[in-house]
C-alpha cells in the first residue's frame, strides 16, 4: 500500500515515460490520419478521417485505463476504482447513444 | 460552409490563439463558425475535435513536467463527464437558435474569465525542496517546482469543484467547447490548486469531457469527417505551434485581446439570433 498523506516513496517525474512516448506516438498518428483524411481521394479519406475521431476518442480513454491499472499494481484502490468507474459512464455513454 | 483550406487554417489560428491565451481554440473556433452560417449543432462536433486534437498535441510535454494531477483530474472527471454525455444527447432537439445563445453565453464567460487576474495562493517551504515535483498517491494532494523552489500543494472544496466541474460538461456536450476555462478557474479559486498544475490538468481532462461528447455526437452521426479532419489536422497544429512560442509573447496582453475579442463575439451572437 503506498503512504497516504504524504510524497510517494519514488515519485520521480520521469516515471510516467511510458505513457509519454504512447502520447508522442498518438500525436503523429493522429496528424498522419488528419492529412490522410484530408488529401486522400473517396473511401480512403473516409477512413482516415474516422479513424482520426476514434483516435481523439480512443487515447485519453487508454490513458484513464492506463492509470486505472497502474494504481491497481500500486494498491491505489481508491483512485483505481474512480478511473474505472469514469471508464464505465463513457461505456454507458457509448452504448445509449449507439 | 466554410471551404476546407479555409477551415484549416481557421483551425491552426484559432488553436494557436487558444493555446497561448489558455482559452483552448474551440472557444474561439466554435462562435466563429457559427457568425460564419455553420449550423451550431454541426460547428458543436468540430468544437470538440478542436479540444481532443489541442490536448493531445499538448498532452505529452505537460505529462514530462509532472505539472499534471492525474488522481485530481479523473476525480473532476467523474461529474464532467457524465454531464457532457447527458448534453450532448439533449443537444440534438434543442433549437440551433437556443445553441446559439448557449454559445454567446460561453463566450462571455470565457471573455469575463479571460479578464480575471489570478493570485498567487501557494508558497514554496524549504522543507520540500527534497521532494520531486509530482501527485502524492493515494490523495489530491502533490507538490510542483514554482517560484522559490518546490511547492506543496492540498486540494480543498472537493465537493464544490465536482459540481463546477459538471457545469464545465454541461457547457463542452451542449456547445462543443473545452471547459478549460470553466475548470481550471474552479481548481484555483474553489479548490486552492496551484495555477500551473491546475491549467496543466484542466488540459487533460479537456480530451476525456471532449471524448466523452465525441462518442455521443459520432453515435447521433453529427460528425462531418471531412470537415474533422481538417479542423483535428489545424487543432495539433495549433496546439504545437502554441505551446512553442509560448515563452516569446506575452501571455497576458494576449490573454486580455482575446478575452475582449470573445466578449465582442459573445454581442454579435446574441444580435445575430
Amino acid at each position: 500500500m503506498p503512504e497516504v498523506g504524504g510524497p510517494g516513496p519514488h515519485p520521480l517525474v520521469g516515471r510516467q515515460r511510458h505513457l509519454v512516448v504512447f502520447l508522442r506516438a498518438s500525436t503523429i498518428v493522429a496528424f498522419v490520419l488528419a492529412v490522410g483524411g484530408l488529401i486522400l481521394p473517396g473511401r480512403a479519406g473516409t477512413v482516415a478521417g474516422t479513424l482520426l475521431v476514434a483516435t481523439l476518442i480512443g487515447v485519453p480513454l487508454v490513458r484513464v485505463a492506463w492509470l486505472c491499472l497502474r494504481w491497481i499494481r500500486r494498491g491505489d484502490v481508491r483512485f483505481a476504482l474512480t478511473a474505472g468507474g469514469l471508464l464505465a459512464i463513457v461505456a454507458v455513454g457509448a452504448l445509449t447513444a449507439l | 460552409m466554410i471551404s476546407v483550406p479555409s477551415l484549416v487554417l481557421l483551425a491552426v489560428a484559432t488553436a494557436t490563439a487558444g493555446t497561448l491565451g489558455g482559452f483552448g481554440g474551440a472557444v474561439l473556433l466554435v462562435p466563429i463558425l457559427v457568425l460564419s452560417g455553420v449550423e451550431p449543432s454541426v460547428a458543436a462536433p468540430l468544437g470538440l475535435v478542436s479540444v481532443a486534437a489541442g490536448s493531445l498535441a499538448a498532452a505529452p510535454s505537460q505529462l514530462a513536467n509532472g505539472l499534471v494531477h492525474h488522481r485530481l483530474g479523473i476525480t473532476m472527471e467523474i461529474t464532467a463527464s457524465a454531464a457532457a454525455i447527458t448534453a450532448a444527447m439533449a443537444s440534438a432537439h434543442v433549437p440551433g437558435a437556443a445553441l446559439q445563445v448557449v454559445l454567446a453565453l460561453v463566450a462571455l464567460a470565457a471573455g469575463l474569465v479571460g479578464l480575471s487576474h489570478a493570485e498567487m495562493r501557494n508558497v514554496a517551504m524549504p522543507e520540500f525542496s527534497g521532494e520531486p515535483p509530482a501527485e502524492w498517491p493515494g490523495t489530491l494532494d502533490g507538490a510542483y517546482v514554482g517560484p522559490g523552489g518546490v511547492i506543496p500543494y492540498r486540494a480543498r472544496h472537493v465537493g464544490p469543484g465536482l459540481v463546477a466541474m459538471a457545469v464545465a460538461g454541461v457547457v463542452t456536450g451542449l456547445s462543443g467547447v473545452g471547459g478549460g476555462f470553466v475548470k481550471t478557474p474552479a481548481m484555483r479559486e474553489l479548490m486552492y490548486i496551484p495555477m500551473k498544475v491546475a491549467a496543466a490538468t484542466s488540459t487533460f481532462t479537456v480530451a476525456v469531457t471532449a471524448a466523452s461528447a465525441l462518442v455521443v455526437v459520432a453515435g447521433q452521426g453529427r460528425i462531418v469527417v471531412h470537415d474533422a479532419a481538417a479542423v483535428g489536422l489545424g487543432g495539433l497544429v495549433g496546439g504545437i505551434v502554441g505551446s512553442r512560442i509560448q515563452d516569446r509573447i506575452s501571455p497576458a496582453r494576449l490573454r486580455r485581446a482575446l478575452a475582449i475579442t470573445l466578449i465582442l463575439v459573445a454581442v454579435v451572437l446574441v444580435v445575430q439570433v
